[in-house]
């Protein structure tokens, strides 16, 4: 019966995939509000899936997904105003940098790196709280760096990027959505293999996992990585829509705690709640954003609350069969 | 002695904590295919003497050799891989995952390669211990009984060696208790292995196991067969306490 209920979901997923994917030919879509929403929704639900694989499914609370999202803005920011990756190559072909996915992908490995780098020492000796205030203290000193980064990053205002290569929002919906799909796909399938094992293992018991043969702080550096590589993609993506990438805008703090709401109400641990989860809470946001400015945070803040009261384990929890909502 | 007609063999073991010595100088050796108990009173060094062999304390002093192989101070993680699987006195399942997928950790991770068919082996752990009914089943919804008996299968998925023990009958029941005194005979009659077990329940050591250790303030006051150690006067000493002159 849950195979059955398993086979029924994924069909639904795989039928609101291919509206999504039609939305742009529907007439005058592309210039409506509800396409640049959907965007924006994108772009979280991605942020969302990147941070539940290192702390839904790894069980370590990060708060530096806005470091490693600045990061991957940055470097694709870098590579475009400095042209350093494609040379001569550029004057022949001036949007070659636009939704480069060599530029996309450097920018994910940059932030990968980093969260290898960062996460060896913090994820060796801290635990818990300990290295959820490790990660936003990286992701204060990375802004830090960025401000007093000279011209290689442009200082407290940042770079700036031609945004005369812009025609529509086309590119970035679909990718938006190709990501969303893709990330989501990736882990479902992550957590079906053995690595994925492994880090639930580590959630639910660091010590047995150790002492069942599995190293430890490589499953956990992998997840962090994995997670950042996510972020760092998020964050070239829309350094292709913003074209101005500062220190206040991409390590706003913002990126961060945003993803992990949307992650818990729509529940941490499984692969569609993140997805869920931006959906609803980024409609919530903007629709408080527009018609009640002057209370907005208040809104969203209740929203929170009431979420945490009765749905404490996450929307996807509630709605779908148990067997699904944990893969 | 002779390292390769050993199993497993702790060198004059010391560890301190601070100025506390918690074990003093413990030379044990366990053989193939034997069942020793280790028993002792509260505070003897039973647990720190298990996280010694098991690398999560290094040792102050002395060595712990596995098959005559030094593995003092090796990565946690290893341990379980060369052969020495374990389970914990405050059972440590993996709560949101099926009993089956607790025990495929075991025959992935643990193996060091050993088990090139990790489902068999899995499926093979469930029913040595009686679990197979329950492979579906959430750990956390398992009770205190099912969960030891999983950490045992989940222990043998690894097929080891060494199995180590430690107090599997705490907080069972009679009929539970007799159930788990079966599976371990068990494991050991069909798999071979060598068995150290810990246990608080002094009767059921002394009714399964060929050989008995026992540790008192973190000396080992005895090594003998169960008929040795009850006649021990040391061994009364320690749990009775000195007989008035």
């Amino acid at each position: 019966m849950t195979a059955m209920a398993n086979i029924s979901w994924k069909w639904a997923a795989a039928l609101l995939t291919v509206i999504l994917a039609l939305v742009p030919f529907w007439p005058g879509a592309l210039d409506s509000y509800l396409f640049s929403f959907l965007f924006f929704v994108f772009i979280y639900a991605v942020m969302a899936q990147g941070w539940n694989l290192v702390a839904g499914f790894g069980g370590q609370i990060s708060l530096g997904s806005h470091a490693f999202f600045g990061l991957g803005a940055y470097t694709t920011a870098i590579l475009w105003s400095g042209n350093y990756l494609w040379g001569s190559l550029y004057e022949t072909f001036p949007r070659i940098y636009y939704f480069d996915p060599v530029t996309m992908v450097l920018s994910g490995l940059v932030a990968a790196l980093a969260a290898a780098l960062i996460g060896l020492p913090l994820l060796s000796k801290l635990r818990g709280d300990y290295f959820a205030l490790g990660t936003l203290g990286f992701g204060e000193i990375l802004k830090v760096i960025f401000v007093n980064g000279g011209d290689f990053t442009g200082g407290a205002f940042g770079l700036v990027t031609p945004s005369s290569t812009f025609e529509t929002l086309m590119p970035h919906y679909y990718v938006g959505l190709g990501l969303t799909v893709g990330t989501a796909v990736a882990i479902g399938w992550l957590m079906r293999s053995r690595y994925g094992l492994a880090l639930i293992a580590v959630r639910d018991d660091e010590m047995a996992a150790s002492a069942n043969g599995i190293n430890t702080l490589k499953v956990k550096v992998a997840a962090f990585a994995g997670s950042a590589f996510i972020a760092g993609i998020a964050g070239s993506l829309y350094s292709f829509y913003i074209f101005h990438v500062g220190p206040d805008s991409v390590f706003n703090l913002d990126w961060m705690l945003l993803p992990l709401m949307m992650t818990v109400v729509g529940g941490t641990g499984t692969v569609l709640g993140p997805i869920l989860g931006a959906f609803i809470m980024y409609a919530v946001f903007d629709i408080a954003r527009i018609f009640v400015p002057d209370y907005h945070p208040i809104i969203s803040g209740l929203t929170i609350i009431l979420a945490m009261l009765f749905l404490p384990k996450g929307l996807v929890r509630k709605i779908l069969p148990m067997s699904l909502a944990r893969n | 002695m002779q390292s390769d007609e050993t199993v497993l063999s702790l060198e004059a073991v010391t560890k301190r904590f601070g100025g506390l010595v918690v074990l003093d100088g413990i030379d044990l050796v366990v053989g193939p295919g034997e069942l020793v108990g280790l028993i002792g009173p509260n505070g003897a060094g039973k647990s720190t003497l298990f996280n010694v062999m098991t690398a999560i304390y290094a040792p102050t002093r002395g060595k712990v050799r596995f098959k005559g192989k030094d593995i003092t101070g090796a990565a946690p993680h290893h341990i379980c891989r060369f052969g020495i699987a374990r389970t914990f006195q405050l059972v440590r399942t993996f709560l949101t995952m099926t009993a089956f997928e607790n025990v495929m950790v075991g025959a992935v991770y643990g193996s060091g390669g050993r088990v090139r068919h990790a489902r068999d082996a899995a499926e093979a752990a469930l029913e040595l211990v009686g679990l197979s009914a329950k492979r579906n089943v959430t750990t956390a919804h398992m009770t205190l009984s099912d969960r030891r008996l999983l950490e045992i299968a989940r222990a043998m998925a690894s097929e080891p060696s060494l199995l180590l023990l430690d107090e599997p009958m705490a907080g069972l029941n009679p009929t539970e208790i007799r159930q788990m005194v079966e599976v371990i005979r068990r494991t050991r009659s069909e798999k071979g292995i060598s068995i150290l077990w810990v246990e608080h329940k002094v009767d059921a050591i002394m009714k399964v196991c060929s050989r008995v250790v026992v540790l008192d303030h973190g000396v080992k006051i005895a090594d003998g067969t169960p008929v040795e150690i009850v006649a021990n006067r040391k061994v009364i000493e320690a749990y009775l306490g000195e007989p008035a002159a």
